[in-house]
């Protein structure tokens, strides 16, 4: 049987995905950055409102006070704006998301029944995420929460309170939480990473006298590299566009203490039904995420 | 033509018949025909082309009471209701559906702040996601009317029938865009009426005396004795709003809500500074906590208070032991009721018409009897058709002059920050100046 032929034989093999692709992702991304500058983007059909075209939309985004509060950064009080959220959470969650996912996924490598806690690790992640909000908030909560009991059996009751509630701890709460739930991913992706590591290599190592720490850290962590790098830009790509943990459990309060991008564009296009403003910060929003795909898509082809 | 080519050409012909194919599947499937019967009693049928029928012809067919609909249909009709809410609500449903056989109902269930979420993109859509539906927010019926997403009700009831004013929030240009069903009302705390008893406690009648209550309270159960209601914001503005009419007067309230007076302003201030937020510093109210588990942890005796509307009634098991006082030296009471609204891409104009109409009217009589802790608006039902309980909160309120809500009056984004910051002022009382400012600053400017 032939394997290859003509162009065109090959090229129709592409069009049906392609059509698709343009109906589904192409042409809403261009329609959203049209809107955006306040431009129909169906001739015909008045989305805008009578408002003029430009750039005023991005304006309007980039310096409300939801977006970055400048307020909130010089005093470092919650609200700090949308954006700043979303680094805070970035910040936090990333590092702590692939040194756990790392230390369990080793940890759980060789241990008896690793597989099954694994599998429970890897439950957050089947949890859907608007149910994961809710969760983090009754964990979270005073009363019936496993956060404050926790603290309360530790000694530290003066810690106990509903964390979601109050504009200092509403961030650092659902970040916590998100921790829970993405942790699961970054376990899963560090265990098949640690599986493909030839084994005689770890074992050549020990012969040679190496301890725990310099496996880990001459042996492992850079042979895990491509894994690693796969989880930074998963976690960075799903901790910018965080959006139904918020929206469950906080709504982006109190005050617009837990505000997100994702959410403050939810908000300009259910609430505000301003769609051109929602436009805008989803267009803003790609902007951030694409240099980090970009650079993902780069390490990761240039492996191949 | 080569073999490839005459391949490639026949491939795309096969998807085209496939992708047509598929595609009139699927409309055959969804897109209803234009066409229904409609027979009247006096055995004259009449085929009435929907897409081509008026709202005008539809009022005059809807004011013939002989008018049956032959064809079954299935109407979706959204509420806010659920749990016990829902029970007394379904109780309508069926007295409608007893009434009229031909016609089945399908109920939904969806917060009003979900629903001004999903509604308006489908509606741009032109697609209807029910038949009829409920809303508590006149601002919003208003607002999806003037965009001209609903149809005009104006016609199908006698106005006159009704509370006086209670059409003025869905009413514009001359038409009138929702038809009330039962009302509520905020009238004040809530207690156990046995719980009061066992500790020799009376409703205050002074504000010394209340707080006098608060301290005794405070002492019997050793924490806040006032439960704070919360969920996506609204309880704590109710009771906010309660303190607004008590200590600046009804009058402050419409001022506020007609922009006349800004929260920032020393008369609207001052029921912030020197009532509200001592209170809250005192620990008299609890950290906000999901209303419902409120109730339950109310109603249980860890608290002693809870600032929630008349539905309340409906929603604990023994409603005989339900009292209510309002604070001491409050005129108003905030009332409000559940609009019924019809978008106009309803696919059954006539009967979603037809279930408005009924549930504005007899469907109140049905409902203000049931255990749902409404009364009604509709002027032909008496005393006698409410429920029971609602009968003794009801005769208290006649004393109270009825106002509207605050949040639900004014609407959009600021109602939303409204909750939003009172959440944030319930927390952190210090922070009055930023939320006073912020809901100024934010106050929609027409």
């Amino acid at each position: 049987m032939k394997i290859g032929g003509s162009a065109l034989n090959r090229f129709s093999f592409l069009i049906p995905g392609l059509i698709l692709i343009t109906i589904f992702v192409v042409y809403p991304i261009v329609a959203t950055i049209i809107l955006s500058f306040n431009i129909n983007p169906i001739p015909g059909i008045d989305i805008i409102g009578g408002r003029s075209s430009g750039l005023e939309n991005y304006y309007k985004v980039l310096s409300s006070p939801k977006f970055i509060n400048s307020y909130g950064i010089k005093t470092m009080t919650f609200p700090m704006g949308a954006i700043i959220h979303n680094i805070i959470w970035i910040a936090l969650h990333l590092p702590l998301t692939i040194i756990l996912g790392l230390l369990l996924a080793v940890l759980f490598q060789h241990v008896r029944g690793g597989a099954i806690i694994r599998s429970f690790i890897f439950l957050g992640m089947v949890i859907p995420m608007i149910v994961g909000g809710l969760l983090i908030q009754f964990s979270f909560d005073k009363d019936l929460g496993v956060v404050n009991l926790f603290l309360k059996i530790i000694g530290l009751r003066w810690l106990a309170k509903s964390w979601t509630i109050y504009p200092d701890t509403a961030l650092f709460s659902l970040i916590l939480g998100s921790i829970w739930l993405w942790t699961g991913f970054s376990v899963t992706i560090y265990s098949a990473g640690l599986a493909s590591i030839p084994r005689e290599i770890i074992e050549a190592a020990i012969v040679d006298g190496a301890d725990f720490k310099t496996i880990l850290f001459k042996i492992i962590v850079p042979l895990l590299k491509p894994v690693t790098i796969t989880v930074l830009a998963m976690t960075i790509l799903w901790d910018l566009k965080i959006f139904d943990i918020v929206y469950a459990s906080t709504q982006g309060g109190p005050g617009g203490a837990s505000m997100v991008l994702a959410l403050l564009m939810y908000d300009y296009f259910a609430r505000v039904q301003n769609y051109p403003m929602a436009a805008a910060v989803a267009a803003i929003l790609t902007v951030i995420t694409l240099p980090v795909v970009i650079i993902w898509i780069k390490i990761a082809t240039k492996g191949e | 033509m080569d073999p490839q080519t005459t391949k490639f050409t026949i491939a795309i012909v096969i998807a085209l018949i496939i992708g047509i194919g598929v595609g009139y599947g699927i409309g055959f499937g969804t897109i209803r025909p234009g066409v229904v019967t409609v027979t009247t009693t006096e055995t004259e049928t009449v085929t009435h082309y929907v897409t081509q029928t008026t709202p005008a012809t539809i009022v005059t067919t809807l004011t013939t009471p002989t008018t049956i609909i032959q064809a079954p249909v299935t109407l979706v009709v959204i509420g806010p209701w659920a749990g016990a809410e829902m029970e007394a609500f379904t109780e309508v449903l069926k007295a409608f559906e007893r009434e009229h056989p031909n016609i089945k109902v399908e109920y939904r269930i969806y917060r009003a702040e979900d629903l001004a979420s999903v509604a308006p993109p489908q509606f741009a859509a032109k697609m209807a996601p029910g038949d009829v539906i409920f809303t508590a927010w006149g601002w919003w019926a208003k607002k999806m009317g003037d965009q001209g997403h609903l149809l005009d009700l104006s016609g199908l009831v006698s106005t006159d029938d009704f509370i006086k004013g209670i059409f003025d929030p869905v009413k514009s240009g001359g038409k009138i865009y929702g038809l009330p069903f039962t009302a509520w009302a905020k009238p004040g705390f809530w207690y156990r009426k046995s719980f009061f008893q066992k500790h020799g406690l009376e409703p205050p009648k002074t504000w010394d005396e209340f707080l006098t209550l608060l301290d005794k309270l405070k002492d019997i159960l050793g924490g806040p004795p006032i439960v704070t209601g919360d969920g996506v914001g609204w309880p704590i503005s109710d009771v906010t709003e309660h303190f607004i009419i008590t200590f600046g007067g009804t009058d402050l309230q419409l001022k506020l809500i007609n922009g006349e007076v800004k929260f920032t302003d020393p008369q609207a201030r001052s029921v912030f500074e020197d009532y509200l937020v001592p209170l809250i510093k005192e620990g008299y109210f609890s950290e906000p906590i999901e209303w419902t588990r409120a109730l339950e942890l109310w109603w249980k005796g860890d608290y002693a208070l809870y600032f929630m509307g008349t539905w309340i009634t409906g929603m604990v098991e023994d409603p005989g032991d339900l009292g209510f006082f309002p604070l001491p030296g409050c005129k108003g009471v905030v009332m409000g009721t559940d609009y019924i609204i019809v978008p106009k891409y309803t696919e059954h104009k006539e009967e979603a018409l037809l279930l408005a109409k009924w549930l504005a009217t007899e469907g109140q009589k049905v409902h203000a009897g049931t255990k749902a802790g409404k009364f009604a608006t509709w002027l032909k039902v008496s005393m006698e058709d409410h429920w029971k309980p609602m009968q003794e909160v009801f005769t208290k309120l006649k004393e109270m002059s009825p106002m509207p809500d605050l949040d639900d009056t004014v609407g959009g984004d600021w109602q939303k920050l409204f909750w939003d910051q009172l959440k944030l002022l319930w927390v952190e009382p210090g922070k009055l100046d930023q939320v006073l400012n912020t809901l100024t600053v934010n106050f929609p400017k027409e």
